[in-house]
């Protein structure tokens, strides 16, 4: 139970996020709409993630996958369907390919899962590569697309919605359920958890938002190319965020996804290899130094205090 | 389209392919079979050999030949500095209860380790493809057109493969090793010197996956990217041929050599990691505890 | 009076190996029976296959009346079953409150919020001992802390018949006859149903009001305790014949 002073402190900087977040248009330029963006989609992106790999321990490795299909899907029905229908569609996608695909996948264990769900995605970009290289299509170019604004209000709406929802989940019978079966998944089986179901259920929470994000995104950069965005680096990057933040609530990804946006926006343009060295180390140092990220080392130096 | 599938030229591809695999695979079971965590960062060796090969030719005109042992010996050193100095001290405080949450995170370190090293040597090498041709004579051998690099790949990594077998079920060392990838305390109680047995693993780990890239590197264009489709091959492999299991390993990593050779053939170039993955995800699906099913204990 | 739980012709094979064969017995409401047999002889599977964790290959399992073979875990659960595990298995990373949590909200007594759950695990701890280290993580109980802490689950998921799987293992004398006062107190305070696979046999003797005996998968006796030190099968089994 965390004490009501971080609880507080923690509201104030979420209300003063929410401000930032509805200012930022109005008084920034273009380019810094953009990064609002870019941090607005992480903090769609990762949460999301967490209310299946922060909860049930099942780490994937291939959350780019929902955000992949849901762009495509945006992109394969431009113009011949609206948008207000084709977002929601997306989601819908992603969260139907999760069901589909989460039953079988879920009873692989441990780095196996990793590793499964990171082929999972490599397959349908390969997939959907050969694809459109046997129909003709190099790339697809989106005309008319909605201007940066529209997109960058409807990323706040999707990552608020993200954040809700890891919320709403941490702190529910749900929630509770599914970090029993992450500590023990037999043992939680046998006291009454349906965990064949929780997983799943899980697998497709983590997918729908994801789904949407990319249909959004592809509205952006106008220009899709499978090989990029169905990139793994974004689900690297997701991973890296939320093991920073450490946790199982909201907190931890708003932390991480805040300081590695920021170092990637510096970084990017000038030195993106240096950039991806950075990210490697972190994965590296957290996992072996900090592997409940910051959020879990003031609760530990927390509880150090109160016994010392 | 019957006669090149027929052809004795695919069945060399496939045999090619097949042992580079198997090499490969090799020394990703010791390293698994040793230390229980999937090394993610085993195709960056492969990567790394190949471009010591590279420089080596392209800077010393060594042959790949001459530069492979050498390569080798290095990969092997890598890899018992890396047991001396972080695994040894990793592996000794793992628990069997404390091992199924460390296996999921380690996965993620070794991925960490994968980033920092293909970017690093894009730092270093620049990113963009390597390539040089060595041993490009061809020889006819009972109608097959074979080139000396590619007969060499076969020659080397199918013998270091069939080798690395026998000496396992054979000698006595390895009666050793394959007690420790098996049982590792049950092992330390019958006397088996753990500790040499396990840096003895992860230098041949290492140095057979240098090896393999310098095999590679005469046959293909590689940048400091290509290690992981080669991470991927690895695991089916072992996937498919049982963890820890060198002998299955041989025959799976063929069978993935006849997947790839002869799908390709089939359909289109494009579907080769279509493929690749798919028969990934399918291995991981069917046997979902990545292991042949032990005897089960009931009590 | 219908038997709560009801073993019908029980076997199980893993493969080549054959863990029970032809197990018969009833455990009235109420009761305390004892399961006894050396290493091997079946006794934990018989619970696996009583609680879901596996699938009988033959014959037939009753809880109050209602057949349970095939049910998944967590279902046999909320009928009303729970056990402990012999090699334990806490949620190492929760507080033993929050392990009790659990139990409450997804066994048999399906408490819906984290504060009913809370109020009705409270006497639970209190029963058990773990009232002192509710609010620490599981991993930093001992071996004893933890064996109650699976005890304590099983009976906060509110179940009527709760099978104990060698609870007493590891403990000293002392912790032993601690560990049957709770055991007692906990079944007439609640009114519980105990079936209990012990190897102290002076615990088993001491608790239980009958026994039956595995031998090689086979149920060899089944009757009082005395009886059953005086049984000629049980004697030729453990000391190879009559003294």
């Amino acid at each position: 139970m965390a004490s009501t002073a971080s609880d507080r402190s923690f509201a104030a900087l979420t209300a003063a996020g929410a401000l930032v977040v509805v200012a930022l248009p109005f008084l920034g330029n273009d380019y810094v709409v953009g990064v609002g963006l870019t941090v607005l989609m992480w903090l769609a992106l990762t949460p999301s993630w967490c209310v299946l790999s922060r909860l049930t321990g099942y780490v994937s490795l291939g959350q780019v996958v929902f955000y992949g299909l849901g762009a495509y899907l945006v992109v394969v029905t431009w113009q011949a369907v609206p948008l207000w229908l084709a977002i929601p569609a997306a989601g819908l996608l992603a969260a139907t390919f999760a069901a589909l695909v989460g039953g079988p996948a879920l009873r692989v264990r441990g780095p196996y899962f990793v590793i499964l769900t990171f082929g999972l995605a490599e397959l349908v970009k390969f997939s959907i590569m050969a694809y459109e290289a046997a129909s003709g299509m190099a790339a697809r170019i989106l005309f008319g697309a909605p201007d940066l604004m529209v997109i960058y209000w409807l990323m706040a709406v999707l990552a608020g919605m993200s954040l809700l929802l890891l919320t709403w989940v941490s702190g529910s019978r749900f929630g509770h359920g599914l970090r029993s079966l992450r500590e023990n998944e037999e043992a939680a089986e046998t006291l009454g958890v349906p965990v064949e179901r929780y997983k799943l259920l899980a697998f497709v929470l983590s997918a729908a938002i994801p789904g949407m994000v990319g249909a959004v995104m592809a509205l952006r950069s106008t220009y899709f190319v499978v090989g990029q965005v169905f990139d793994p680096m974004v689900s690297v990057t997701v991973i890296a965020m939320a093991l920073i933040g450490g946790g199982d609530n909201a907190r931890g990804p708003v932390l991480g996804v805040l300081f590695l946006a920021l170092l990637s926006e510096l970084l990017w343009a000038q030195a993106p290899l240096l950039y991806m060295i950075i990210l490697g180390a972190i994965l590296v140092v957290f996992v072996l130094l900090v592997p409940d990220g910051v959020i879990g080392l003031a609760r530990r130096l927390r509880r150090a205090e109160t016994l010392a | 389209m019957i006669d090149t599938l027929l052809s004795g030229q695919l069945l060399f591809a496939a045999l090619v392919t097949g042992s580079l695999y198997a090499l490969i695979a090799l020394g990703l079971n010791l390293v698994y079979g040793t230390m229980r965590m999937l090394n993610v960062a085993h195709g960056d060796v492969v990567m790394l050999g190949a471009y010591a090969a590279f420089w080596a030719f392209t800077l010393m005109g060594l042959s790949p030949l001459l530069a492979g042992p050498v390569v080798a010996l290095m990969g092997a050193g890598l890899g018992v500095l890396l047991y001396r100095g972080v695994f040894r001290r990793l592996l000794a405080g793992v628990t069997p209860s404390t091992a199924g949450k460390i296996e999921g995170n380690s996965l993620l370190l070794f991925f960490g380790l994968s980033i920092l090293m293909q970017n690093i040597a894009a730092l270093a090498f620049t990113p963009n493809n390597r390539a040089y041709a060595a041993l490009g004579e061809v020889y006819r051998i009972g109608g097959v057109a074979m080139t000396g690099n590619r007969l060499a790949a076969l020659l080397v990594a199918g013998g270091c493969s069939i080798a690395a077998a026998l000496f396992l079920s054979r000698s006595v060392a390895g009666l050793a090793m394959r007690a420790v990838i098996e049982r590792r305390e049950a092992a330390s109680i019958v006397g088996v010197d753990v500790d040499r047995v396990q840096g003895l693993s992860f230098a041949v780990g290492f140095g057979s996956a240098a090896l393999a890239g310098v095999l590679m590197s005469m046959l293909e264009q590689f940048s400091p990217f290509s290690g992981f489709p080669f991470t991927i091959a690895g695991f089916i492999v072992i996937i498919l041929g049982g963890l820890g299991n060198v002998t299955g390993g041989l025959l799976a990593a063929l069978l993935l050599g006849v997947i790839e050779v002869y799908g390709v053939a089939l359909t289109s170039a494009n579907l080769r990691s279509v493929l690749l993955y798919g028969t990934f995800v399918a291995a991981l699906l069917i046997f979902p505890n990545g292991l042949i099913a032990r005897r089960v204990m009931a009590r | 009076m219908t038997a709560l739980l009801k073993v019908q012709g029980i076997g199980k094979r893993f493969g080549g190996l054959i863990a029970l064969t032809d197990v018969s017995f009833e455990v009235p409401a109420g009761a305390i029976v004892g399961v006894m047999g050396a290493n091997g002889a079946g006794k934990t599977t018989l619970f696996s296959l009583i609680a879901g964790n596996a699938r009988p290959t033959t014959g037939d399992i009753q809880f109050a009346g209602q057949s349970i073979v095939g049910l998944r875990p967590d279902q046999v659960c909320r009928l009303g079953v729970a056990r402990t595990f012999q090699i334990v298995k806490p949620f190492a990373a929760m507080t033993v409150r929050e392990n009790l949590r659990t139990a409450a909200m997804f066994g048999h007594a399906l408490h819906r919020t984290a504060r009913a759950a809370d109020t009705a695990t409270e006497p639970v701890l209190e029963e058990v001992g773990l009232a002192a280290v509710a609010d620490q993580p599981a991993s930093t109980l001992t071996l004893s802390g933890q064996k109650r802490l699976e005890i304590a689950r099983a009976i906060a998921t509110g179940g009527r018949l709760v099978m104990l799987d060698e609870v007493m293992a590891g403990l000293t004398p002392t912790e032993v006859t601690q560990m049957l006062d709770t055991v007692r107190h906990l079944h007439s305070s609640r009114g519980l149903t105990l079936l209990v696979i012990e190897h102290v046999m002076r615990a088993l003797m001491d608790l239980c009001e009958r026994i039956v005996v595995l031998h090689h998968g086979q149920l060899i006796a089944d009757g009082r305790p005395e009886d059953i030190g005086r049984d000629s099968q049980v004697l030729a089994v453990y000391f190879g014949g009559t003294r």
